[in-house]
């Protein structure tokens, strides 16, 4: 027996892998022109028809007894299990992932502009020589004013971090399955799960866009941003651990007669503090990284400071700045890293 | 010692998957009394006990207790009255194991105590006193300020025996409470027991594997095979055929001293 999402699965990822094909080779035979190409309309019939197409061949291809390469991915585990195995050269599939690998590799090297020509070209490669000789040859009077940029950014990402606990926390529970078990919890841990699978999914260099639209260029609109991804994230990681605690005691405080507030309280949150701790610094780490990034359009910080040097070529400021920003990473990650050893 | 406590009839139990564990069950309980039930893993011996203090609920049937019927129970704050009034011990023993034995034992008191007093700890001396009456009661309190994950196994189930008794309550559910314990263990837990059952009169309903502790220590012995109810009687009636009957054909009785 097979199961529907299985073939669901199987069908979509042949039919993408034929539709591929099929782009490539009516682009070799029609050499289509780049107006031709930006009729969306046109090009998406033909890529989702070639899909459709596709995933019906993968099906009578598979009903033949050839194996194509989403059957054999996404194939119930008691299936694989019986199958006998086969080195993948002797086996559809096999071919038709190397061939799908292959296509991909090659058009990759042609929408990415590939060129060795490029990278060895001489003056290319003295322009990149002089940016090296400056970024090695760092401008330290600059230092000052980047070491107070960089303490503006790891105050950014330590407000971030720290104002996004709270809703986190909250939000972890409500956000975990085992919890929110009668129908309409149900609904609205899906819906709460929804919206922070599209926060999570916007990433916090676009959040920094809107926030410095909404609050003007500076920390303040990237410590917003980071704010929000790390609601996004952190009540993410802290729900998985919500989602895997032990049931003995879950039982035992309820027993009791205790509340709902109770049982979480009690029973929950003694065994997700740890690893919420852990994640948590783990997160002040990573945002340190990120206020960096976001500096870039705006959000304040070492970042700004950056792109302002990078723009007028000024590469012994650049350097200093990279320096600064490297030595704040590797400590950060040292001492997270130290921390969560520590919380085991 | 006649009246009985509990009235249980016809009790089913279908979980979601189709797993039929209780097959209508009926039998009483009587006041006061140490009431144990047998029978193989599997056999519905831990869901017949989930379902008297609805941690399961079960799919039909009628249990009463006091004229009120567990099965019935529909609002949350009903439950939770219900089940401060029925006490239970695990198997695992089910504490908080980095919190210290004494908040431990105080979770009895969470159905009596204000949610936001609970919260923050703020339990009243009189609370206090009497989770360290029952620590006492269970030869435990010097170990009060100890974290719970510090004890060993037959102390972390008199803490649990201990925050059972703090809820003071009429009937205490004792699922497999020295299963994972140690032959020597397991008299020490099961005397205590059989002391709160003595002294303090309260009524017990304990799931068990070794008839010879159900001999010693029941006095009234059920027994439950594929979810359903097969013996019904005194501990001392179990013969070699009745062993087989719950056990099945070939099954040997281990002893335990």
């Amino acid at each position: 027996m097979k199961t529907k999402s299985h073939v669901f699965r199987r069908s979509l990822l042949d039919g993408v892998s034929f539709a591929l094909f099929v782009s490539v080779i009516l682009s070799l035979i029609y050499n289509p022109t780049d107006e031709q190409l930006l009729n969306l309309s046109l090009v998406s019939t033909i890529f989702i028809g070639s899909m459709i197409a596709g995933g019906l061949l993968s099906h009578f291809l598979n009903q033949a007894g050839y194996k194509t390469f989403g059957e054999n991915l996404f194939e119930p585990a008691y299936v694989k299990a019986r199958a006998e195995s086969k080195p993948w050269y002797k086996a559809f599939w096999g071919w038709h992932l190397f061939l799908t690998i292959l296509v991909l590799f090659i058009v990759g090297l042609f929408k990415t502009k590939f060129s060795m020509y490029e990278l060895l070209d001489e003056d290319g490669f003295e322009g990149a020589k002089r940016l090296f000789k400056g970024i090695f040859s760092p401008n330290w009077q600059v230092l000052p004013t980047a070491v107070l940029n960089i303490i503006e950014t790891i105050f950014m990402a330590f407000l971030a971090t720290f104002l996004a606990i709270p809703f986190a926390f909250l939000l972890s529970f409500v956000a975990a399955k085992n919890i929110m078990k009668s129908p309409w919890a149900y609904a609205v841990y899906m819906f709460v799960r929804t919206v922070l699978n599209v926060t999570r999914s916007i990433e916090a260099l676009v959040w920094a866009i809107i926030f410095s639209v909404w609050v003007g260029i500076g920390p303040f609109a990237g410590m917003l941003a980071l704010m929000i991804h790390s609601i996004a994230s952190l009540t993410k990681q802290y729900s998985e651990m919500v989602e895997t605690v032990y049931e003995g005691p879950i039982e035992g405080v309820q027993s009791c007669g205790a509340n709902k507030l109770q049982v979480i309280w009690f029973a929950i949150v003694p065994q997700v503090v740890l690893p919420y701790i852990s994640f948590t610094v783990y997160r002040w780490d990573i945002n340190v990284r990120m206020a960096t990034i976001i500096g870039l359009v705006g959000g304040g910080g070492i970042g700004t400071m950056l792109i302002k040097y990078q723009g007028q070529a000024m590469w012994p400021e650049v350097g200093t700045i990279i320096v600064v920003i490297a030595a704040v990473v590797w400590i950060m990650d040292q001492a997270s890293a130290y921390i969560r050893e520590a919380l085991k | 010692m006649s009246e009985p406590i509990l009235k249980i009839k016809n009790l089913e139990k279908t979980y979601p998957n189709g797993v039929q564990a209780l097959k209508g069950i009926s039998f009483d309980v009587k006041k006061g009394e140490f009431l144990v039930i047998i029978g193989l893993s599997g056999s519905g011996k831990s869901t017949l006990l989930r379902c008297l203090n609805r941690l399961h609920d079960p799919t039909g049937g009628e249990a009463k207790f006091h004229e009120q019927d567990i099965v019935q129970l529909s609002t949350a704050a009903e439950i939770r009255s219900l089940r401060s009034k029925i006490g239970m011990i695990f198997q695992h023993f089910n504490l908080i194991p980095r919190h210290t034995v004494l908040n431990n034992v105080l979770m009895g008191k969470l159905a009596v105590t204000k949610t936001w007093k609970s919260i923050f700890g703020l339990f009243s001396e009189a609370d206090k006193a009497d989770a360290m009456k029952y620590l006492k009661l269970v030869g435990i309190a010097d170990k009060a300020h100890i974290r719970a994950d510090q004890l060993s196994g037959g102390q972390q189930q008199r803490v649990a025996i201990a925050r059972a008794l703090t809820q003071n309550p009429e009937v205490l559910l004792a699922d497999e409470p020295v299963a994972s314990l140690d032959p020597a263990t397991c008299h020490i837990v099961m005397d205590y027991l059989k002391k709160v059952n003595q002294e303090l009169g309260i009524t017990i309903i304990c799931n068990l594997h070794f008839l010879s502790l159900v001999r010693l220590y029941a006095t009234r012995v059920i027994a439950l095979k594929g979810g359903e109810l097969v013996y019904e009687g005194d501990p001392k009636n179990i013969d070699e055929a009745w062993f087989e009957k719950i056990y099945g054909e070939g099954a040997k009785e281990v002893h335990i001293n």
